[in-house]
């Protein structure tokens, strides 16, 4: 977009209606031309009826054809003119609501950023995108509010001016009649949009079901119970149904009515009309006028109320935006960070007993993966522990440089669509030759030649295009190209073949040579070729070593790693 | 690897609406009845307002009881009018609503009839898309947008037809002038659908952008991708802007054209009508009855522009729909019944398209023996695990068990004889029960819990409502959980081959050794085949299959293979070496 992003301040998003006004405010000039427009162009409905009855007084009536003519011709004028104002109005208040749609997706996706390991401790991703999607289109078309709602009021005070000119009595009952009507469809309308709830929330479980069943087409077809689960869906189904006719007995009343109502009052005032221009105190040029007046009321006084109930909803949608950007990251830095310390220093963690020695290659085995993954969480300064990095307390290390520096590698983490370059190069202004050794490292040549068009080729969203130990390696090659000082990774290889595993960690060493690495696994493949071997139990560290003196002094290790039956059975 | 589902030409899809159509003729005939008299009734205002015109230039000051009685007849028609649209639309949203169920039920018979080939071989996510997106979106037009379309189009029409017939030249001039619509009309269409299709395509890529970058916040945290992310984010929203804006510029055309085209007809009527009107031919009210009609045409045809693209949406949601239904179905079952539970393999070939994937299989698997198979990623391994299987056949060569071909078993009888189980396996959102019982729906609460205790599943006792929690929600199970599930349900259906394609990889090592132990116990007697990369598994089996590049390089027992001092031998070595 054109527009420089400037994102939020905390005063725009303390509340619902502070964040609508600084969507508003920070496109003003889209805004007021848009207030304009609006005003313009409702205001310009009210000169057809005008102008018609105009040319049937003066022109047909009169048999004056030159004035007929002369109206005529104004009548197609204003046709053009009204087309050009409801055009460039629509292109505004598009533009508005894109503006504020993108506005606060970038919004998000940067708090997003922000969050970082905090997010998933406070939302769903499926709750952020709601957020970013969903609510986003809502507040975005509130801001209609701000162009033909404006002009919706205009033209409703414009109408009764005319109409005062033509009759006291009738603007009178413009005056009154409007704001009851809208008092009474306002409601209505809101009644729509309730019962409609509860058919959604039914139609999504009836949705998720079938994506259920779907995604266990495999399992259903291998095992059997496909006839049960088609029962229940259709079962569930029929249930929609019954709560459609339900809803679909409601809302053509409440449709009926919100159309019907203000033809009504058309139809009320259409029968004065016609008897003051029986008693001669209009003209029949007038009556049409009236007429024509009052059915182009239904324009605005439908804009009014949906303008109304749009703000409504989005003040919800704001609200949960506003809560999202308010939240704040567990981990920050504060007044007393301090800076990190000098290469070659190594990680202590108190609460395992474990010292990582730098510029080696160290391999943890625990008997229980989550006790290895929480350690990785410390060493690595994900979460408030008394670890410290050269003994400096790691809560206390400026955070950019925490990261920068010591990098851990989830073995579930993201694999972002993109390029495989872009995927491997990550935060790294990475050469060619720097992504493809990265790769090599990672043994993951084989997977890239695969592709059609090498390192441009593009990897699906969470690498969906690939396959489990093929974005395993991916993952890995991207923590190595990025060459941080302490790189600490979960299972990198659990998902890998032997015979590759083989080849990944002779090659990750070489690849690592002189820089820390920590790497989580029970693979004697790896622990073998480990400088040193740390035994983890029940999340403390019992010894440490090389593999081949664990093996012998540790049964407990021995039978952690090894194929032994009698000796794991000892060890419990 | 995945090929691409059908959809349904449009000759198939005009064939499945008149039947959908058909199946409700009574409905249909009641719904356009209202409609038509809806639609009718709605066209009195404007003549009656004509009437009153011709009355009061008649006789003006001595008519007001007239007056009256066309003003009370005008609130009347329009208190009818409102009834009767209602009833237009309630008959015309329970059309739409029992259609829709059908619609969606049909899918999902549908999608449950797919060959096991083409299910496996098909695209998830689009099968997906279909059942929820379209299935969705042709539901909506259903129930909503198509009655309303309906009563509009309706309407629209007998105001053509009023103006024709209070007096048939003003008409005629009218609508002359209404057929720049129609081209307009025309034009926009040919090119609203690719517009709205990039526009959905560019804000799915929006809102995969927010889901990754949400979910793989901490990922982002770790690897310092802020500013890649934020790239990303920037080019999503320059290609949905882009988008959005394309579809802007088409409705800048239609828009002011259609705004227009509804002021030209009315010009021409008053001209027309001045003239005619001079000349005595036609009378005032006529004129105005007519212009206002023509003034009136604007809604019904604006309400139809505001759900055409939706309708234009729908009908392709529908042609994808119904693709399913030219999805070729099964091939004839046989009804041989096997001889003897020994699966052989004869020189089965298998591609996925572009270079074959296995290249010449010869292989006989003994009843009850525990067969390995090794090697590489890429090896061919797991497709030859789905021949074994019969959940696909070979393009040339046989798979046979008891020497009936296994892909002619009918998927009952298959599973009796062979259950594939691999990492990818799927927890009903679901009792506990009823996601074990799919595989022995006769099992007893004892025999279910047997299960799950030989599979190690031990959090199964801490749920809070024993086997009647239901999984998913807030009882999510993590990967390792949903493994055994499937492995118990394996146990449960009790076939007497099983194949496990990696199937224990996602347990923790010392629990996956336990659950292929106490697997093997439980399964005693029966064939197991394990496609696996752990070694201890091959060093557990009787015999040891190792692949390469399509073929069997070795074959033979854990013994042999290192005595023959191949690849297994020196893979093993490492393993071994390091193993003490």
């Amino acid at each position: 977009m054109v527009d420089a992003f400037e994102p939020p301040g905390p005063a725009a998003t303390k509340s619902p209606l502070r964040y609508l006004w600084w969507l508003t405010v920070s496109q003003k000039r889209r805004t007021i031309t848009g207030a304009v427009l609006g005003s313009s162009w409702m205001v310009g409905l009210t000169i057809p009826p005008c102008l018609l009855s105009r040319a049937i007084d003066e022109g047909l009536r009169a048999h004056d054809t030159v004035a007929l003519l002369g109206w005529v011709a104004a009548l197609f004028a204003v046709g053009v003119v009204n087309a050009g104002l409801a055009i460039s109005r629509h292109r505004t208040m598009t533009k508005v609501r894109l503006d504020a749609a993108f506005r606060t997706t970038r919004a998000v996706v940067r708090h997003s950023t922000i969050l970082g390991a905090t997010l998933p401790r406070r939302v769903t991703a499926g709750e952020v995108v709601t957020i970013g999607m969903a609510d986003v289109q809502t507040m975005a078309r509130s801001l209609t509010a701000t162009g033909p709602g404006v002009g919706a009021v205009v033209a409703y005070a414009v109408v009764a001016m005319l109409l005062l000119s033509i009759s006291p009595l009738l603007a009178t009952i413009i005056l009154v009649g409007v704001p009851l009507l809208a008092i009474a469809i306002g409601p209505l309308l809101s009644r729509i949009q309730r019962i409609g709830g509860s058919y959604r929330e039914q139609q999504g479980a009836l949705t998720a079901r079938l994506v259920d069943i779907v995604t266990g087409l495999r399992v259903l077809g291998g095992l059997g119970g496909k006839d049960t689960y088609l029962a229940r869906y259709r079962t569930q189904s029929q249930a929609l149904r019954a709560t459609g006719y339900r809803v679909g007995a409601m809302t053509s009343w409440l449709d009926s009515l919100g159309t019907g109502l203000p033809a009504l009052f058309l139809a009320v005032v259409t029968w004065v009309a016609a008897r003051l221009a029986a008693e001669g105190s209009i003209s029949i040029g007038e009556l049409v006028a009236v007429y024509g007046y009052v059915a182009m009321l239904v324009v605005p006084v439908a804009s009014f109320i949906e303008s109304g109930s749009d703000l409504a909803r989005a003040v919800v949608s704001a609200r949960r935006v506003t809560r999202f950007l308010r939240m704040t990251p567990d981990q920050a830095d504060g007044p007393g960070s301090v800076d990190a310390p000098p290469p070659g220093c190594a990680l202590f963690d108190p609460a395992s007993g474990i010292e990582v020695r730098p510029g080696v290659l160290t391999a943890i085995a625990g008997s229980r993966l989550a006790d290895s993954v929480a350690l990785i969480d410390r060493l690595g300064g994900f979460c408030d522990s008394g670890a410290t990095w050269g003994g400096v307390p790691l809560s206390g290390i400026v955070l950019g440089q925490l990261r920068e520096r010591v990098l851990v590698a989830d073995n579930d983490a993201e694999l972002f669509a993109g390029t495989v370059r872009e995927t491997v190069a990550g935060r790294v202004d990475a050469r060619d030759a720097a992504v493809w050794a990265a790769v090599h490292a990672a043994v993951a040549d084989d997977i890239v030649e695969a592709l059609p068009a090498g390192l441009d080729s593009v990897v699906l969203s969470h690498g969906g295009n690939l396959s489990g130990g093929q974005r395993q390696r991916l993952r890995l090659a991207r923590a190595i190209c990025a060459a941080p000082e302490i790189l600490l990774a979960v299972e990198p290889t659990s998902a890998v073949d032997a015979h590759t595993e083989a080849l990944l960690v002779a090659r990750l060493r070489t690849a690592r040579a002189g820089r820390t690495t920590v790497v989580t696994t029970t693979s004697p493949l790896i622990l073998d070729q480990a400088d040193a071997v740390i035994y983890l139990v029940d999340g403390r560290q019992v010894a440490t070593g090389r593999h081949r003196y664990l093996m012998r002094a540790e049964p407990g290790y021995r039978a952690l790693v090894s194929r032994e039956v009698e000796v794991e059975v000892e060890a419990r | 690897m995945t090929a691409p589902l059908p959809v349904a030409p449009p000759a198939e899809v005009r064939r499945a609406a008149r039947r959908d159509i058909a199946r409700e003729r009574g409905t249909f005939v009641v719904m356009m009845l209202l409609n038509v008299l809806a639609a009718g009734v709605g066209l009195a205002g404007p003549w009656l307002l004509g009437v009153i015109v011709d009355t009061v230039k008649a006789s003006p000051h001595a008519v007001l009881g007239t007056v009256d009685r066309l003003g009370a007849t005008i609130v009347a028609v329009t208190i009818a009018h409102l009834v009767l649209s209602r009833y237009a639309l309630y008959v015309g949203a329970r059309f739409g609503e029992r259609t829709a169920a059908r619609v969606r039920e049909r899918f999902l018979e549908r999608s449950l009839a797919l060959p096991a080939r083409v299910a496996e071989r098909s695209d998830l996510g689009d099968l997906l898309a279909r059942g929820t997106t379209d299935i969705n979106s042709v539901a909506g037009t259903l129930s909503s947008a198509a009655p309303t379309v309906l009563i509009n189009g309706v309407q629209a029409l007998l105001l053509i037809a009023a103006v024709l017939i209070i007096d048939p030249l003003l008409g005629v001039c009218g609508l002359g002038c209404l057929a720049v619509i129609t081209a307009v009309l025309r034009w926009y269409l040919r090119r609203a659908r690719p517009a709205y299709l990039a526009l959905g395509a560019a804000s799915s890529v929006v809102a995969e952008v927010l889901s990754t970058t949400a979910g793989g916040a901490r990922t982002i945290e770790a690897l310092g991708l802020q500013r890649l992310r934020a790239e990303a984010t920037e080019r999503a929203i320059a290609a949905s802007r882009g988008a959005q804006l394309h579809a802007l510029s088409l409705r800048t055309v239609l828009y002011p054209t259609l705004d227009i085209s509804y002021t030209l007809p009315l010009v021409g009527v008053l001209i027309l009508g001045a003239v005619l009107y001079a000349h005595g031919l036609t009378t005032l009210g006529t004129v105005i009855a007519a212009a206002l009609y023509l003034r009136q045409l604007a809604s019904p045809i604006d309400n139809i522009m505001i759900w055409i693209e939706q309708l234009q949406i729908a009908g392709a949601s529908y042609a994808r729909v119904e693709g399913l239904a030219t999805v070729p179905t099964e091939q004839p079952h046989s009804t041989a019944e096997p001889t003897g539970d020994r699966i052989e393999v004869t020189g089965a070939h298998y591609s996925y398209g572009h270079g074959d994937v296995l290249r010449g299989i010869d292989l006989s698997v003994r009843a009850g023996e525990r067969l390995a198979i090794v090697g590489p990623s890429g090896a061919g391994k797991s497709t030859l695990g789905r021949l074994l299987a019969g959940v696909d056949g070979p393009h040339t060569g046989t798979v046979t068990v008891g020497r009936v071909p296994i892909g002619h078993l009918a998927p009952d009888r298959l599973r009796r004889q062979v259950v594939l189980v691999t990492q990818e396996h799927h927890v009903f959102h679901d009792s506990l029960r009823d996601n074990l019982r799919l595989a022995h729906p006769g099992a007893t609460d004892a025999q279910l819990r047997a299960a799950l205790a030989t599979v190690g599943a031990r959090w199964a006792d801490e749920l809070p409502d024993g086997l009647d929690t239901v999984i998913g929600g807030a009882h999510q199970l993590g990967g390792a959980e949903a493994q055994q599930v499937a492995l118990a349900r394996v146990i449960l259906a009790d076939p007497h081959t099983v194949i496990l394609d990696e199937a224990t990889a996602l347990l923790d090592a010392t629990t996956a050794r336990g659950t292929e132990r106490a697997l093997a116990a439980v399964l005693d007697g029966r064939t197991v085949i394990a496609i696996a990369h752990r070694l201890q598994t091959a060093h557990d089996a009787d015999r040891v299959v190792v692949m390469d590049a399509g073929l069997i390089t070795e074959l033979g027992r854990h013994e042999d293979l290192i005595a023959l001092g191949g690849t297994y031998a020196r893979l093993w070595r490492s393993w071994h070496d390091g193993g003490r």
